[in-house]
């Protein structure tokens, strides 16, 4: 019996799954504010009643939650205080010196989460090589910690210069403060961020202190739930890099835990590709507001090291506060059912990212609001049902929808079914888009992916998406409405480190980087075990990012973790170029190559969540209950197209497109040119049968 | 051929797409650069033209003395001397031309064309900064363009895609990094193939047999746009000048914005005339910056392409600084060229003086390093820094941030670990902001020390250590700049000098100007600013009449009421 919970900003899912008889059973509950705690453990008292499960027979809970990215963006953490190599506590607030729009002359950035008075100059310095020029003064640190109690400081970061090569000065000053402070929480660079680039090092150590000691607490909150409940199964802790860990290791680095959400999506979106037999998976998700999008290679989550949190803007690359932990790649656009259209101040339409969310909500709602949105545009041109849509609790209006829209077709001089077509295209777009640089950015070939289409609105738009990808297959999984919880049970509990480390292949000082790996496996195995996983079971990857000396980005290469003697440095070589020419198509001959990030993941294996028990069997009528007109094509015209119940299809359907299918959660859309069919996972799987000119 | 009708919907689907293929392209390039100028700092531009070399789409990435200088440079050099029907798939040209492209020989604009179904349908072009190009490094010095470097006039680097091997070893030999010089020049490369890629999957998906159709709609409603904003400005010739340091003798540069109508002209009469120094800046570049200038104050969501250029009008007396003729040396152009935002942005500040902002440190600070490493082998390093920005008319100016420039900052560890030098402080410049109601942005000051155990050559590219860059509507200026050395010595700001093993050289680049009176300015928000060290007592009383109380750090509400009325009368 495996339990999942997942806290997102409006709903908390919770899942149930039964291992023996693959059977799964779902609660959804609303939020709580200001202690999401009280939704979790309510929840899980609901469902396990409702299942009549004991709750002693839960073997395994993970658990994933918002709760730090809001405490971010509402800026509601820990009074903190930074603590720098003397002359540099302005890194975190001079950042790169850019501006990440150059035509806004109004440009806000996102303020340091620590104050300037609050960050302190500690004499001490290490160079670039790892020496140490200047000892840490631990005197003038001492002193320095008076200051701090008299603050009210709870939090305190401390990043130096280089301590990615040289830790020592931080591990020293780490026992200094702990030793005068011992309530305080403490973050040290190395350990949070050991990367290169004291700007988004410093960001991310300074983030993951401000939301310590709230996630600290929050999570003592769930553990002592759970066990009221009844619950004796270890709490796990989903992270943004798509495994889980302790509770522990999580509240030592909740900076981790940031797209926690996402990336449950995304595990689940690997789960049904493989059901169906897909493992390079576009995992597109569309809701009210936004519409996200991960793409996994081979099963895996691509993971960058990269990443910002809480945007001035939140679409804006570049507005938010830089982190620089392992978490998934995630695009995401201001694209959802809510977003609205309207005219650009070039007179031409343009949707989002602007939504009217779920109130007022799209003018079909009929609760208030009368701007044109996107699921206005789904419901003229045919593609969702007026009398079902989210399950028949709102009835959509053809009228309102049409009046909201008549304005804006006529200032443009169109028809009001031809506008709401082209707002329906011009989201694919900006959704593909999106997709499509991201791809261009890691040097990924999009048209081999297999697309996972949920939430509201995601298989009203799956096909034309993946048209204009040019993918060739779409899956709508079953459990939509709960995908990232369940994603979550399909996690490894791993942990994983990235250490610079930087030297030429051919000059690569073998000892030394077999100490840090070893050093870091043991780090990792220490985290993985206390899991809960037999040492036996622990699995060790390594991947070595590696580039041509003088080039800045680097290509990620899986390489065996070993001892490793000089015969692997010729096939280290050989892997990254076979990687480098797939990115680039051309190598760069000649120039010498270096590595630089070692990454080392923990892992237990993946979970085996077998085939769920969700298809119905076959007696059931799979005829199309109805059918209406939907305007799929250039022209406009309508073509009187079937409409089927998703939950009266058995497991040996299939039909040509174009066809509608309904369910409570959503409505799949299957274009013309496509073939569906139920597939034994319960899954539906529509393919594009020829390919369009 | 068949014409296909484009209603508003496609238009903004293809635009949109246009805009992801330049990024595309962008990204590529990105990827495979070999030098942090391009992948830290982001000097480079990417764009799509038509067939005949209107821009249509820019990347998201660029600074604008690359992304509208690239534009002319294809419009008016590279179409006019090699029609697209004159060349064949496979080709790309090459030049580093400082009149035609972007003002120095750094720069290399590399351009392709796309062939659609036999026929040539668009252009691809880059515009990137090379490390190092030969002669006398960056940097101010030269008497003449000859010293400067290795001059490309407009050839192909690749017929029907064989490399010009000729070309490529000229390069190799006159410049200090082939490696890294060359390995770019293949980015660029790399790029406009991508983009040419994207760009006939776009028209196999949209049935188009090219982009003529949609680039002309783009470019029509881009002008009409730009025309209606120029229309919101009321008539009239709105003019400023403003002094900056210049290299041996201070230069002004005097401008006249007129409004008629819907166009808009800028004048730079008056403006010195050019110097045997490398900091004349050539017209493209002039018109570059000025454009991107009008852009960003008047039309700032306006995108940026051929059309929006079309209402725009720039001229500058030949011979000046700003349109300088061959072979004026023009290596440094940007410490002039960045300045031409400020009389622009001080002239429509009497007109729109809620869109602008006050002026900054405005010349991005370059640093140049060169010398050899202990082991004997050469090394040549650059980095740029930013000062601070203007305030706006309610907002203070963004502290260390670049304007107008577009590029970003180097970090320390990535600077420490590409040169042989070791950073001692970086931090923000008390006091150097502007008073106002709206406090410009900090300068930053930074110490550096070479690690050779011998002496180094420091290039400096720094302005505003004379002239501050003046506030708006009684805002006052932001700090000047300042380079000295630890024995209290102050080496040129715009020449090179040696520095000596066991020397530090402080570098203190200058703060934005203020934005309405300083007695204006909440008394909290001095004493915030007090607190955490942005600004000092000292100064909060001095230019902001506000006294506070040393001990509590709180305001002292009626002496600060007097001190005010004191400073009114």
């Amino acid at each position: 019996m495996i339990l999942a919970v997942d806290i997102g900003g409006t709903f908390t899912d919770i899942v149930l799954l039964d291992t023996t008889t693959q059977q799964i059973a779902v609660e959804k509950v609303l939020t709580t504010y200001p202690d999401p705690a009280v939704a979790v453990l309510d929840g899980i008292r609901a469902l396990i009643a409702n299942a009549g499960v004991a709750p002693e027979a839960i073997a395994y809970v993970v658990h994933g939650t918002t709760l730090i990215t809001n405490t971010l963006i509402e800026r509601k953490g820990a009074p903190t205080a930074l603590l720098t190599t003397a002359g540099f506590r302005d890194a975190l607030e001079i950042g790169n010196e850019g501006r990440y729009d150059m035509y806004d002359l109004a440009l806000v950035k996102p303020a340091p989460l620590v104050e300037r008075r609050l960050r302190f100059d500690v004499p001490e310095r290490v160079t670039a090589d790892g020496s140490v020029r200047q000892a840490l003064d631990t005197a003038a640190l001492q002193d320095l910690c008076g200051q701090l109690y008299d603050e009210g400081i709870n939090a305190v970061a401390i990043c130096f210069l280089h301590a990615f090569t040289n830790p020592a000065h931080e591990i020293e000053a780490r026992e200094v403060v702990q030793k005068l402070l011992p309530d305080v929480a403490i973050s040290v660079s190395h350990q949070v961020a050991p990367g290169m680039r004291e700007y988004p090092r410093t960001s991310t150590t300074v983030a993951n202190a401000y939301v310590q000691p709230i996630t600290e607490r929050y999570m003592a909150r769930v553990e002592d739930g759970l066990r009221a409940s009844g619950v004796e199964a270890p709490l796990n802790i989903m992270l943004s890099s798509g495994g889980t860990t302790t509770v522990e290791a999580a509240s030592a680095f909740p900076i981790r835990l940031v797209e926690s959400g996402p990336s449950g999506g995304a595990l689940a979106g690997v789960y049904w590709g493989a059901q169906v037999g897909h493992s390079d998976v576009l995992a597109f998700d569309m809701g009210g507001t936004t519409a996200k999008a991960v793409l996994t290679k081979h099963g895996d989550l691509t993971i960058t090291n990269q990443s910002e949190v809480a945007h001035v803007h939140r679409f804006k690359r570049g507005s938010g506060l830089p982190l620089m932990v392992p978490m998934i790649e995630l695009i995401e656009i201001g694209a959802g059912g809510g977003s609205i259209a309207h005219l650009n101040n070039l007179g031409l339409p343009t949707v989002g990212p602007q939504s009217a969310g779920s109130t007022p909500g799209p003018a079909a709602y009929s609760r208030g609001g009368t701007e044109p949105t996107v699921t206005d545009a789904d419901l003229l041109i045919g593609y969702l049902n007026p009398d079902y849509f989210a399950d028949g609790t709102i009835k959509l209006d053809v009228d309102a929808a049409r009046t909201a829209y008549e304005s804006l077709a006529e200032s443009l001089n169109l028809a009001v079914d031809r506008m709401a077509r082209g707002v329906h295209e011009l989201v694919n777009e900006n959704m593909a888009a999106a997709a499509r640089v991201h791809a261009a950015e890691r040097g990924l070939e999009i048209r081999r992916y297999s697309m996972v289409a949920t939430g509201g609105a995601g298989p009203v738009h799956a096909c034309g998406v993946a048209e204009k990808l040019g993918l060739k297959r779409v899956i709508v999984p079953p459990l939509a409405g709960v995908g990232s919880a369940f994603g979550f049970m399909t996690a490894p509990i791993s942990f994983d480190f990235t250490r610079s480390y930087v030297s030429k292949l051919d000059a690569l000082n073998l000892d030394e980087i077999n100490a840090i790996l070893d050093d870091l496996e043991r780090e990792g195995r220490g985290i993985v075990e206390a899991a809960g996983v037999p040492p036996g079971d622990v699995q060790v990857q390594l991947s070595i990012d590696m580039r041509y000396v003088g080039q800045g980005y680097e290509v990620r290469v899986p390489f065996t973790k070993q001892t490793l003697t000089p015969a692997h440095i010729t096939q280290m070589q050989a892997a990254f170029e076979a990687e480098y020419k797939q990115f680039y198509g051309q190598l760069a001959n000649g120039v010498p190559i270096e590595a630089v990030n070692w990454r080392i993941v923990i892992a237990s294996p993946k979970p085996e969540i077998g085939r769920l028990a969700l298809v119905a069997d076959e007696s059931q009528p799979d005829a199309a209950y109805t059918s209406r007109p939907v305007i799929f094509t250039a022209d406009d015209e309508a073509t009187d197209t079937p409409v089927y119940r998703r939950d009266a299809l058995s497991a040996a359907w299939q039909a040509d497109g174009p066809l509608i299918i309904e369910e409570a959660a959503s409505t799949t859309v299957v274009l013309p040119g496509w073939a569906a069919r139920v597939d034994a996972s319960g899954c539906l799987v529509l393919t594009q049968k020829e390919h369009k000119s | 051929m068949k014409t296909v009708a484009i209603d508003p919907i496609t238009l903004e689907v293809i635009w949109n797409r246009l805009i992801s293929v330049v990024n595309e392209q962008a990204a590529a390039l990105i990827h495979s650069s070999f030098t942090t100028v391009v992948r830290e700092a982001g000097d480079l531009s990417a764009g799509v033209f038509d067939r005949s070399g209107n821009m249509i789409a820019q990347s998201v990435t660029g600074t604008p003395g690359h992304i509208n200088t690239m534009a002319n440079c294809v419009k008016n050099y590279v179409v006019p001397n090699h029609p697209i029907d004159s060349l064949q798939a496979g080709d790309t040209l090459i030049t580093n031309d400082p009149w035609e492209a972007s003002g120095h020989l750094f720069d290399l604009t590399i351009v392709s064309p796309v062939y659609y179904k036999g026929r040539g349908v668009a252009w691809f072009a880059s515009t990137c900064h090379a490390v190092d190009i030969g002669g006398l490094t960056m940097g101010g010095d030269a008497a003449e363009l000859y010293e400067e470097g290795l001059a490309i006039p407009l050839m192909k680097l690749f017929s029907a895609g064989e490399p010009n091997a000729v070309l490529f070893e000229l390069i190799r030999a006159n410049v200090r990094v082939p490696d890294q010089v060359i390995g770019d020049i293949y980015a660029q490369q790399v790029g406009n193939n991508v983009g040419a890629k994207k760009l006939i999957e776009l028209l196999d998906e949209y049935d188009l047999p090219d982009i003529e159709a949609v680039a002309q709609m783009i470019l029509d409603r881009t002008e009409t746009a730009v025309r209606s904003a120029v229309r919101d400005v009321p008539d009239g010739t709105y003019t400023s000048e403003v002094m900056i340091d210049g290299f041996d003798a201070p230069v002004k540069i005097a401008c006249a914005v007129t409004v008629v109508g819907d166009e808009l002209k800028v004048d730079y009469a008056g403006t010195s005339p050019q110097v045997d120094r490398g900091i004349n800046v050539v017209m493209n570049y002039t018109h570059a910056y000025t454009t991107y200038t009008l852009m960003a104050t008047l039309a700032p969501g306006i995108p940026n392409n051929e059309g929006a250029f079309r209402p725009v009008h720039v001229t500058a007396p030949e011979g000046s600084i700003l349109n300088c003729t061959r072979p004026a040396p023009v290596s440094a152009r940007h410490l002039i060229g960045h300045f031409v935002s400020q009389p622009i942005l001080a002239a429509l500040s009497q007109v729109v003086p809620q869109q602008v902002i006050a002026n900054g440190s405005a010349g991005l600070w370059n640093t140049m390093l060169n010398g050899k490493l202990a082991d004997g082998t050469p090394f040549a390093y650059v980095y740029f820094s930013a000062g601070g920005m203007g305030a706006g008319p309610n907002r203070d100016g963004l502290s260390a941030t670049a304007f107008p420039s577009g590029i970003m900052g180097v970090p320390v560890e990535a600077i420490e670990t590409a040169a042989p030098v070791l950073m001692h402080r970086r931090v923000l410049r008390q006091d150097s902001g502007g008073a106002g109601e709206f406090r410009g942005g900090l300068g930053q000051e930074m110490a550096l020390e070479i690690l050779t155990g011998q002496p180094a050559n420091h290039s400096c590219m720094y302005d505003r250590t004379t002239y501050p860059a003046e506030g708006l509507n009684e805002g006052q200026s932001g700090a000047v700049g300042e380079v000295v050395l630890s024995d209290g010595t102050h080496p040129h700001p715009k020449s090179h000098y040696l520095l000596q093993p066991g020397q530090h050289v402080v570098l203190k680049l200058p703060g934005g100007g203020g934005f309405n009176s300083p007695l204006r300015r909440d008394p909290q928000r001095v004493a915030e600013d007090v607190r955490q060290g942005y600004v000092s007592l000292e100064r909060a009383e001095a230019d902001y009449g506000v006294i506070i109380d040393p001990n509590t750090m709180q305001v002292d509400a009626v002496a600060t009421q007097a001190r005010r009325r004191e400073m009114t009368t």
